[in-house]
């Protein structure tokens, strides 16, 4: 594996000085000249750098490159020891003990050491993460999925002590909310008890109420990242406000935080892998305008980074001087999009939310509408060059999660599938006229009105809908369906379309949260806020729904047997592919296609968690790929890790 | 004097009471990164955090008094945890200089152009009339979202220099103060334009004619010096206003001063400092009258300062 | 010699003829027909009744001093014609609906970013939609959105200024209350009215009015304080005109001129605040054409010299039409003058 690994940059290499030399060398960003600074534009400010209550990318990225986990991956999705130097957890995978690196060092934004690492930061980080107080965007990862022993128990303890508090009250009793309703007492549970212990100043030892196989997964997410006690209790509510109030023990530094202007990530001298640190710095430079001018300031080599919008793709690629550095980027398959039917529609009476009610409930109806979407057709408007390469035909990502030697979604529930587009028009029709009739002898109108909202400030969504609006009215007819596109409010638009059910289908996308199946059954449970059928009055819906539910339980409590767990999860993906309870539709376009001297392949990888935004193992280049350099790069990288995994597997 | 001040500062006072209550308007969802995941409990504590849960007048009174402290308060989303005077003290200059720069070119190309053009509309074939009035037209014309890019793209292009502003390099400056002169030049020609145009139609420059007085004198002595009062008013406002600097120029060329930081930090909800932000905007612009009424009084004489009404 | 005779004799007749005149009066038109002579005339009242009289009419003066100007006759003509056209657009034969994404009809795939040929005038944009029929569909938006907040502008802003500049009483209120509205910035009340209404073209519409009178009013409020105190309306007052007819009739017609120049101003402007609007991201859905939309999806295709045509369209329209409304207005204000009718 490893020879596989060195080979590959060895190509690389080549490629890179075939390249170089084509370009005549005018690249100045040479490592061999010195410092290797890595340039790029950002538009988008982060909001803290709190890594420990975030979870929006643009925001852990920083955190991701200024503190190690436990572990962390190598170039192929394999976990590898990062802080921790090994673990081991008993038999039913409940308690899981690692021993931590000795001699790791806290430092401060300039360099100067503060204290050791040690286990005690692992019990700060769960003790601050699952206090309500602190607000922590990424605390469910104590109690979804890896369930810490009363971490939950302890953040509602606190979130009831949060409820008094706001209230302004001191005890419990018999206290009331705002709205008059009795406010649950809950018993008080101390931090101590949270099932994250140093046993002693390196060895610690999580504590889980159930057995969890992907445990090792879990443990790259901002909320289980570690951070120095008394510093964090000395900053109290100024902790990550800016770049002193941080501490670091990760690749880089933040060593110039400034707002909307610039930061400047160093490299750590006091590293203990700085050996696989490459870059020096890496500045970036605030610019609103990102997007229009990112392209000309690479071509100036004033920038090393640029995206490239869709819309410029083809152009640039037929222009000589950028033709050559454009290149796509790796699928990102930790988000899968799926359009979701809403089952409890919440919407305005002029959009008929009872005949919507009907006809979604309506099997025949949602697989039309399945059978409809031309996937192709909608995915062109964000990748016109590769459209079906981002079309997902499962809710999960294929090249996601492998067990039992195999890719989840070539399970024999989902084979069918996997290999073939739900994209149909004969079918489509077929369904159609079922539908037709059996809505009509129910009492339905035509056409049925189907409210799709975007969020406008979500690049391309906007086009993309009036895309699927005329594909879908073409197949179907206008006078079946009346696709209705509207844009959304900008702000708190999850929260007033999704979660308020003001949609009747619409694109909805999950984010997997670590490397089992069982994260992307989570919009589809109880209580989700995705299409809620949870909620439908249908009885035919409630069966389909209680028999899946009943599937997901049996397939979360097989742990020590991969394949028959992988096996259930398949089958209850299975149920919601078959009877259309959402079109499963694309990956993440990752970067999309971008202009970039940095070889994406080389860096840390896993579809969850922050690997990915880490610029360790990352090389600066002279130049950026072209599209067939990357083309063979990723080539090259799939089979080496398909080998990897299977050598790991043995 | 002092009645006007007073005056001003209750205009201030109710301008900071409105914008209060209109800000209160604003989405609960928009005070929170994550809105989505939070509970009830976690929502109303970030509320009470904020301040917002109080009762609005009594909001709005502890604004006052923090205010006669001497204090701005804390930005709570656009820098959280940070001085807002601090922010505005760290932005302010950049804006201002460059803005003063552009200010100085744009008079001193745009004045001697508005006279070229009054001027030439005496000629036969009235070419520098031409020629600026179609540099007014399209500078009109084009909306400002675009030729600030095209100037941005072209320019950096045509004179080598990088396409994002460096205090330190000064050849960086250029294309901005280019691109934020454009506009006022064109303005203050159009207007220095006609007003001396008006001006030489008035009886007593035709009787100077008539007299035999030089052309250039008249120009001079009469034209130009009764023309330019309106003009005159505007310069104490354009001069403070360059603290509120461009959104166009300033986010293409990654300048980091007060362009667009208004907008910013409306749009991010951030109500302290929108509020001192508006405060200082409208501080500012009363400021600005009160000087521009000075410097009127100070170039034509027969306005007084202390008349019954200020001019606008 | 004779002729100076002759002279001389012709002076003696007449002076001969001027003494028997003086001694005979009758004699003087004694040899005039009978209708050059004097008659008494009948009492007319409605004769009685009318005033000085030249056959000057303002507004005829006013457009034919405007015809003169063969610039601005011609960016009226170009008004005109687009404005024309941007109705007779869609009638046309072989046109684009601006909303349908053309698909190539041999492979089934979206036509996008084609440059501009022979079946696509301006070409296509970047899902497939025809540039021609976008820009125009657009122009038609954004006139729409110009002409109403124009008018209402107008409308109001004159109403609130004439109020404000004649009446004393409220000099002092409306003054305050102008002083207030103008430390509001605009682009609070735009972003809380889009929060509030659903983003479309009445709310943009309605944002627009909400902040565009003040300026019309207080640039009414200083004409009318320029005037009201001039001699003809002071003595109309001494003669106990009404306050309201002084305002119509007096000096309103003055106004008409500046108004109408601010109202074409006010256009081109209400569409620029459009594209403002739209470039901080509360402007009108993308799913919406108008010329915002088209100069902001331009914009992002700027860096490439190939795609450059998307943004060249709609701003020429832009252009065209803010340039043809300026020269047009100045134009008609210079006209409007009545200096200038001599």
């Amino acid at each position: 594996m490893n020879t596989t690994k060195k080979l590959i940059s060895l190509a690389l290499s080549g490629a890179m000085c075939v390249s170089l030399a084509a370009c005549g060398g005018n690249g100045t960003s040479t490592t061999a000249e010195g410092a290797a600074v890595y340039r790029e534009l950002y538009s988008s400010e982060v909001t803290t750098l709190n890594y420990l209550t975030t979870s929006q990318t643009n925001e852990y990225a920083i955190g991701a490159n200024v503190v190690d986990c436990l572990v962390e991956y190598d170039s192929y999705g394999n976990i590898i020891p990062s802080l921790a130097e090994s673990w081991e957890s008993n038999d039913d995978m409940t308690e899981w003990t690692f021993h931590i690196r000795q001699g790791v060092k806290w430092v401060d934004k300039d360099g100067n050491e503060v204290a050791d690492v040690t286990a005690n930061d692992w019990v700060s980080t769960a003790q601050y993460v699952n206090d309500a107080r602190n607000a922590a965007d990424n605390q469910y990862m104590y109690s979804t999925g890896a369930v810490v022993h009363n971490a939950q128990a302890y953040y509602d303890y606190t979130a009831y002590l949060l409820t008094l508090e706001t209230l302004g009250l001191a005890t419990g009793e018999n206290a009331v909310d705002d709205a008059g309703d009795p406010i649950e007492v809950v018993d008080p549970v101390e931090a101590d008890s949270i099932g994250v212990k140093a046993v002693d100043d390196y060895t610690l030892v999580y504590t889980l109420d159930q057995p969890c196989p992907f445990f090792l997964s879990v443990l790259s997410y901002t909320s289980y990242m570690p951070v120095y006690g008394p510093f964090l209790e000395e900053c109290g509510d100024q902790f990550g406000l800016d770049n002193e109030n941080l501490l670091y023990n990760g690749a880089y530094i933040l060593s110039s935080y400034l707002p909307q202007q610039e930061r400047v990530l160093t490299k750590n001298q006091s590293y203990w892998d700085k050996d696989n640190v490459f870059i020096d710095e890496i500045r970036q430079t605030y610019n609103a305008e990102a997007i229009n001018v990112s392209v000309s300031m690479y071509q100036a080599d004033e920038s090393d980074y640029a995206a490239v919008p869709s819309d410029l793709l083809d152009a640039m690629l037929a222009d000589e001087s950028t033709a050559n550095l454009v290149h796509g980027s790796r699928p990102d398959v930790s988000f899968s999009y799926f359009y979701s039917f809403n089952f409890d529609p919440q919407f305005d009476e002029q959009y008929e939310p009872e005949n919507w009610k009907l006809a979604v409930n309506n099997e025949n109806f949602r697989k039309a509408v399945m059978a409809a979407l031309d996937r192709v057709k909608a995915l062109t408007v964000s990748e016109p060059y590769n459209p079906s390469d981002l079309m997902n035909n499962t809710i999960t990502p294929a090249n996601f999660a492998v067990g039992g030697g195999k890719d989840f979604t070539q399970y024999d529930a989902l084979l069918s599938y996997t290999q073939g587009d739900s994209f149909d028009e004969a079918k489509a029709i077929e369904y159609r006229d079922a539908a037709k009739a059996e809505l009509t002898a129910e009492g339905a109108t035509f056409p049925i009105k189907v409210l799709m909202p975007y969020n406008p400030s979500t690049t391309n969504w906007d086009k993309e809908c009036q895309v699927v609006e005329q594909q879908i009215e073409g197949v179907l007819g206008s006078d079946f369906i009346d696709i209705i596109v509207q844009a959304g409010p900008e702000t708190g638009f999850l929260s007033a379309v999704r979660r308020g059910g003001d949609y009747a289908l619409m694109k909805c996308n999950w984010g997997a949260d670590y490397a089992d199946p069982q994260t992307w059954t989570e919009p589809f449970v109880a209580d989700n806020s995705y299409g809620f059928w949870d909620l439908s009055e249908d009885p035919e819906t409630q069966a389909l729904f209680a028999a899946y539910s009943a599937k997901v339980e049996e397939a979360e409590a097989i742990y020590d047997d991969d394949a028959a767990r992988y096996t259930a999860f398949a089958e209850a993906e299975a149920m919601l592919i078959d009877h259309a309870i959402a079109i499963p539709f694309s990956v993440s376009s990752g970067d999309g296609y971008v202009i970039c001297d940095l070889n994406p392949m080389e860096g840390e990888y896993a579809p969850y968690g922050v690997a990915l935004q880490r610029y360790k193992y990352q090389h600066l280049y002279d130049t950026s790929m072209s599209m067939d350099e990357f083309e063979t790069a990723y080539k090259e990288w799939e089979e080496a890790r398909a080998q990897a995994i299977a050598t790991s597997e043995e | 004097m002092l009645k006007r001040v007073l005056h001003a500062l209750v205009t201030l006072c109710i301008v900071i009471v409105i914008v209060f209550v209109l800000l209160r308007q604003m989405p609960i969802e928009g005070y929170f990164n994550n809105f989505d995941k939070l509970s009830d409990a976690q929502i109303k504590a970030g509320l009470q955090q904020l301040g917002l849960t109080q009762p609005l007048p009594k909001q709005v009174l502890n604004y006052f008094v923090q205010i006669l402290q001497g204090n701005l308060g804390i930005s709570n989303k656009y820098r959280e945890g940070y001085s807002i005077a601090k922010i505005i003290a760290q932005k302010a200059p950049i804006s201002i200089e460059i803005g003063l720069i552009s200010f100085v070119v744009s008079l001193v190309v745009g004045m001697p152009l508005g006279i070229l053009m009054a001027r030439s509309t005496r000629t036969r074939f009235k070419v520098w009339d031409k020629i600026g009035t179609v540099l007014i037209v399209v500078v009109q014309a084009v909306p400002s979202a675009v030729y600030h890019l095209l100037i941005q793209l072209y320019g950096s292009e045509m004179l080598g220099v990088s396409m994002l502003f460096n205090t330190r390099n000064l050849e960086t400056w250029i294309l901005p103060i280019f691109s934020l002169s454009i506009g006022n030049i064109a303005y203050y020609a159009m207007w220095l334009r006609r007003y001396m145009v008006d001006e030489s139609n008035k009886d007593y420059i035709r009787l100077a004619r008539a007299k035999g007085v030089p052309a250039a004198r008249i120009s001079r002595n009469h034209v130009f010096r009764n023309a330019v009062v309106p003009l005159v008013q505007y310069i104490p406002n354009s001069i403070l206003f360059t603290l509120m600097g461009s959104l166009y120029v300033e986010s293409l060329y990654s300048i980091p001063g007060m362009g667009g930081l208004l907008v910013q930090v409306i749009k991010l909800q951030d109500n302290t400092m929108v509020q001192a932000l508006v405060l200082i905007y409208a501080a500012v612009s009363v400021l600005g009258l009160l000087f521009g009424d000075i410097l009127m009084a100070l170039v034509d004489p027969r306005i007084s300062f202390t008349g019954k009404e200020g001019a606008r | 010699m004779t002729f100076r005779r002759m002279k001389a004799e012709q002076l003696e007749t007449a002076l001969n003829k001027d003494l028997a005149k003086q001694t005979d009066p009758t004699a003087a038109y004694a040899d005039l027909p009978e209708d050059e002579l004097f008659t008494p005339a009948d009492f007319d009242h409605s004769r009685a009744e009318r005033g000085g009289y030249s056959n000057y009419s303002y507004w005829g003066a006013t457009l034919r001093s405007f015809f003169k100007n063969k610039v601005a006759v011609f960016f009226l003509c170009v008004i005109a014609v687009v404005l024309l056209f941007t109705f007779i657009q869609p009638l046309l034969p072989n046109q684009h609906d601006p909303k349908t994404i053309n698909n190539d009809p041999l492979t089934g795939v979206q036509i996008i970013n084609r440059a501009p040929d022979s079946e696509f005038w301006f070409g296509t944009n970047s899902i497939g939609q025809d540039l021609w029929a976008r820009t125009w569909a657009g122009t038609r938006t954004s006139l729409g959105i110009g002409l109403a907040v124009a008018c209402f502008e107008a409308l109001f802003g004159t109403l609130i200024g004439v109020l404000w500049g004649y009446v004393r009483k409220l000099d002092t209120f409306f003054t305050e209350l102008y002083n207030i509205f103008d430390n509001i910035p605009q682009t609070l009340v735009l972003i809380l009215v889009s929060y509030i209404m659903n983003p479309g073209v009445g709310t943009i519409i309605f944002a627009l009015c909400l902040t565009g009178w003040l300026d019309m009013a207080r640039f009414i409020r200083n004409q009318i304080v320029i005037i009201r105190d001039r001699d003809y309306n002071l003595a109309s007052r001494c003669l106990g005109t009404t306050t309201g007819r002084i305002v119509t009739k007096n000096l309103l017609p003055y106004l008409v001129s500046v108004i109408a120049l601010r109202m074409s101003l006010a256009i081109p402007s209400a569409i620029g605040n459009e594209v403002f609007v739209t470039y901080i991201g509360i402007g009108l859905p993308t799913d919406i054409p108008s010329l915002g939309n088209l100069v902001q999806a331009g914009r992002l295709l700027m860096s490439q010299p190939s795609l450059r045509y998307q943004l060249l369209f709609p701003t020429a329209v832009l252009a065209i039409i803010t340039i043809s409304l300026y020269v047009v207005g100045n134009a008609f204000a210079d006209a409007a003058d009545p200096k200038n009718h001599v």
